[in-house]
């Protein structure tokens, strides 16, 4: 290997591990926010999608920086091959190999959001469930390996960051349904007044969201496309509105099924 | 930009099973989007010409921003219109 003895090989490499370690937890949460549909009314939910991506930009910058300074610094001994393969660093095997494990899955995820546009979405959005395990990993390896993160303000760091991720993980698998359901923030029914996100026009503070699509009273909203309503018993339904949501060409009927 | 064909028209269209109502496309799109009521695209029937840059603009963002991957912009030359 090359033998760099500045210390400030040693010095990068833990700076930017910690600072890497932040851009992730700021992705994944941005990630969450994507799929939990926030966004809409104050901020568009494309914007957060495209801090997302450019986010993983920057840590995956941090992350090459802080991968190529423990490659080339001669403090402790890693070789090139243990970047990829777990279980080949002589300093630290375990630890060393569960960063390896968690940069292979990030790469992996990134490189399948890279190629999003050529490959299947299932197999996209399959691989992007690796991202909770290779923060987990890329947590880890920062508790096991840390100089810093035992400590002082990097203990608090890495507890703030594992925190974060934590609730977003809970929120992201218990907290909301995966399809759009209800009136959604982006509908012009749930926004009676102003335009959407892209006009950067102010507006109203956003009306709260109602639990159920029916907990709202329909008169509340523009009359026309009124949706289908529940059957409550004894509920008008209003004569000669289309009840159909889509404007589209009409669909032939199908026949009432019979049990 | 300047290779670009600027005669036809094209449409973007939705996989309505790949779609799940994220409503990036109407905020990328919003004059080739509209949403319905629960969040789900309504889009511009009809063909939009190519000289519309801006519009072109927009449906390529709107396909690169979805998170389902649901839209595709469907071209169609001169001579075979929609």
């Amino acid at each position: 290997m090359i033998a760099l003895t500045t210390p400030y090989l040693w010095y990068t490499t833990r700076a930017t591990g910690m600072v890497t370690l932040i851009l992730f937890t700021m992705v994944v949460s941005l990630g969450t926010l994507v799929a939990n549909r926030i966004g809409g009314t104050i901020v568009g939910r494309f914007e957060i999608n495209e801090l997302h991506r450019s986010l993983t930009m920057v840590a995956m910058t941090f992350l090459a920086i802080h991968i190529l300074t423990t490659v080339l610094d001669s403090f402790v001994p890693t070789g090139l091959i243990s970047v990829v393969i777990p279980m080949t660093s002589q300093y630290k095997r375990v630890a060393v190999g569960i960063g390896a494990i968690s940069f292979d899955l990030i790469l992996a995820v990134w490189t399948s959001s890279l190629l999003k546009l050529r490959i299947p979405n299932t197999t996209w959005r399959s691989i992007h469930w690796l991202s909770w395990l290779g923060f987990t990993t890329a947590l880890v390896h920062g508790v096991m390996t840390g100089t810093d993160s035992r400590k002082g303000i990097g203990l608090i760091v890495v507890v703030a960051c594992a925190l974060t991720v934590l609730i977003a993980a809970l929120w992201r698998f218990f907290g909301r349904p995966t399809r759009a359901a209800g009136r959604t923030a982006l509908s012009p029914l749930a926004v009676t007044t102003g335009p959407q996100a892209t006009s950067g026009a102010p507006r109203p503070a956003p009306p709260s969201r109602p639990a159920t699509r029916s907990a709202r009273p329909l008169a509340q909203t523009r009359p026309a496309p009124a949706p289908p309503a529940p059957r409550t018993p004894g509920g008008p339904r209003t004569p000669g509105v289309e009840q159909r949501p889509f404007p589209t060409s009409p669909l032939p009927k199908s026949k009432k099924r019979r049990p | 930009m300047g290779m670009r064909r600027r005669s036809g028209t094209f449409v973007l269209q939705v996989n309505p099973i790949l779609c799940d109502g994220f409503g990036h496309c109407a905020e990328l799109a919003p004059e080739l989007v509209k949403t319905d009521e629960w969040g789900y695209p309504i889009i511009v029937n009809e063909p939009v010409p190519l000289a519309n840059v801006a519009a072109y603009e927009s449906a390529r963002y709107a396909e690169r921003g979805c998170p389902r991957q649901a839209l595709h912009i469907q071209r169609f030359s001169e001579k075979k219109p929609h």
